[in-house]
């Protein structure tokens, strides 16, 4: 007992050090995830043919592979491939924000259709553009409304960023990892990756719902 | 002389949805001024018409002309320069749920016409005020009664200064004791001189000051005249049995 609490205490420091880790990965993919989502979602919605076709497409392909498989293919594959040198944990955002904007661009599609019609119709009476319609009243409201559906994504995206581990971006896992397959403490040590990532999903969906509640439009229930 | 001046020239517009054609060349000319009350059974087209004299519905055929020019929807900034001179009331207010009452008629007047938060902040005041509402500014859409949300939404047409009015049955969706308090709003626009054209079957109100009464069905203009013809001796059998339903309904008209 004593000898587990002292290999926690030993490997806590390089562990929390890995959390910072974890939380760059999950903030990058995240950010990422909402450029690249609000614009698929605005295109799958209000684009021609092509654009939805191209969207589908999109998030067909990034749903439907697993991220271990992706993760590979552009570390090891199309990144060399291409002669980019990028290093593991820019190549883990980037496939995790890949994958998070075809997610996240379900959850703001489906945000952006729960709109009542009218409100378009009432900003090009006033003669506003569609885009100018799209940025000043269809996004801040769809946005409000997608807040629940992203912290639900959050923490999906923060439990797979443990996989970046394979391609050796040193985060909680590749740590907790380092540090058991050394000490033999493996009950303890991997213990405490499982509670750190419990803590890191706790304070981040406590976070936004707390931006749920601040952006909550008044009366409207 | 006026009539030789309209502000809006409404020709031959047609619109098919599929197999149904919803207006079959519909024209109407509105002079400076004018008062129109469009009636009409529901699904006759008044909506559709209405909606494509701003282009919010894109007609098929026809033309219109505001003060004499050719309006091109083709070309967005022409576009979009003539849906601020015309502006729109919906029968379900359509306001931005998002913005609070004082928002609403600012977002126009920033993002579209470009001003400046203070001059655009001042003018949004100014028309809240018209339309009573300088105590709800603050107060969001769903805080708002529904003849409170209306008046929102002709303040915001307001701030844009449009020429002509387009208003589509603005009472329908309100209870009964709100539909005063709206009616007397566009009865304040008209006695300043707004030019409206209204789709409504509140006849009772309408025909005390509307110039002419429009009567609509099957996607076309069957009778047009003044109210107390239209009401009591229209020539059309079809307008006259329409008109004695609205009658009963809402009471005697004359």
């Amino acid at each position: 007992m004593i000898q587990s609490l002292t290999a926690i205490a030993d490997a806590l420091p390089y562990m929390l050090r890995g959390a910072l880790v974890t939380i760059g990965l999950v903030a990058g993919a995240m950010g990422l995830g909402l450029v690249l989502g609000v614009t698929f979602a605005v295109g799958q919605v209000y684009g021609n043919v092509y654009i939805r076709s191209l969207v589908k497409i999109y998030v067909w392909f990034f749903r439907g592979v697993p991220l271990l498989v992706l993760l590979f293919l552009f570390y090891f594959g199309l990144f060399s491939l291409l002669e980019i040198n990028l290093s593991a944990f820019t190549v883990a955002v980037i496939v995790l924000g890949l994958i998070t904007s075809a997610y996240q661009s379900q959850i703001f599609r489906g945000a952006i259709l729960s709109l009542p019609e009218g409100q378009l119709k009432a900003a090009r009476a006033i003669g506003m553009s569609d885009v100018k319609a799209i940025i000043f009243i269809v996004l801040p409201q769809a946005l409000r409304l997608s807040v629940p559906g992203w912290s639900n994504e959050y923490s999906i995206v923060l439990k797979d960023s443990a996989v970046a581990y394979a391609l050796g971006v040193t985060e909680i896992m590749a740590r907790a990892h380092f540090v058991a397959s050394r000490t033999y403490e493996h009950l303890p040590l991997y213990f405490s990756a499982g509670v750190l990532f419990m803590i890191i999903t706790y304070l981040g969906t406590k976070a936004l719902k707390i931006l749920e509640e601040r952006v909550k439009i008044p009366g409207y229930s | 002389m006026l009539k030789e001046n309209p502000v809006l020239r409404i020709e031959n517009i047609t619109k098919r949805y599929g197999q149904k054609e919803v207006l079959k060349g519909a024209s109407l000319l509105v002079n400076q001024g004018d008062m129109k009350i469009l009636i009409g059974p529901s699904g006759g087209g008044k909506s559709t018409f209405l909606q494509c004299i701003n282009f919010l519905v894109t007609p098929d055929n026809g033309r219109i002309l505001l003060d004499g020019k050719e309006v091109n929807h083709n070309s967005k900034r022409e576009l979009y320069a003539y849906r601020q001179k015309v502006g729109m009331i919906f029968q379900d207010f359509n306001l931005f749920d998002h913005l609070t009452a004082f928002g609403n008629v600012q977002i126009g007047l920033m993002r579209v016409k470009g001003m400046g938060k203070e001059e655009s902040g001042e003018r949004a005041v100014s028309e809240l005020t018209r339309v009573g509402l300088k105590d709800h500014m603050k107060k969001y859409p769903a805080q708002l009664s529904g003849g409170q949300k209306q008046r929102v939404s002709i303040a915001r047409a307001l701030a844009m200064d449009p020429e002509v009015m387009l208003l589509d049955e603005p009472t329908s969706a309100l209870d009964p004791e709100l539909i005063t308090e709206v009616l007397a709003v566009i009865k304040d626009l008209g006695q300043n001189g707004m030019t409206m054209i209204m789709a409504t079957h509140q006849i009772g109100f309408a025909s005390s000051w509307a110039n002419e009464m429009v009567f609509m069905e099957n996607g076309v203009i069957l009778e047009a005249g003044p109210p107390e013809k239209i009401l009591s001796q229209a020539d059309c059998p079809r307008t006259r049995e329409f008109c004695s339903s609205l009658a009963d309904l809402y009471g005697d008209s004359r």
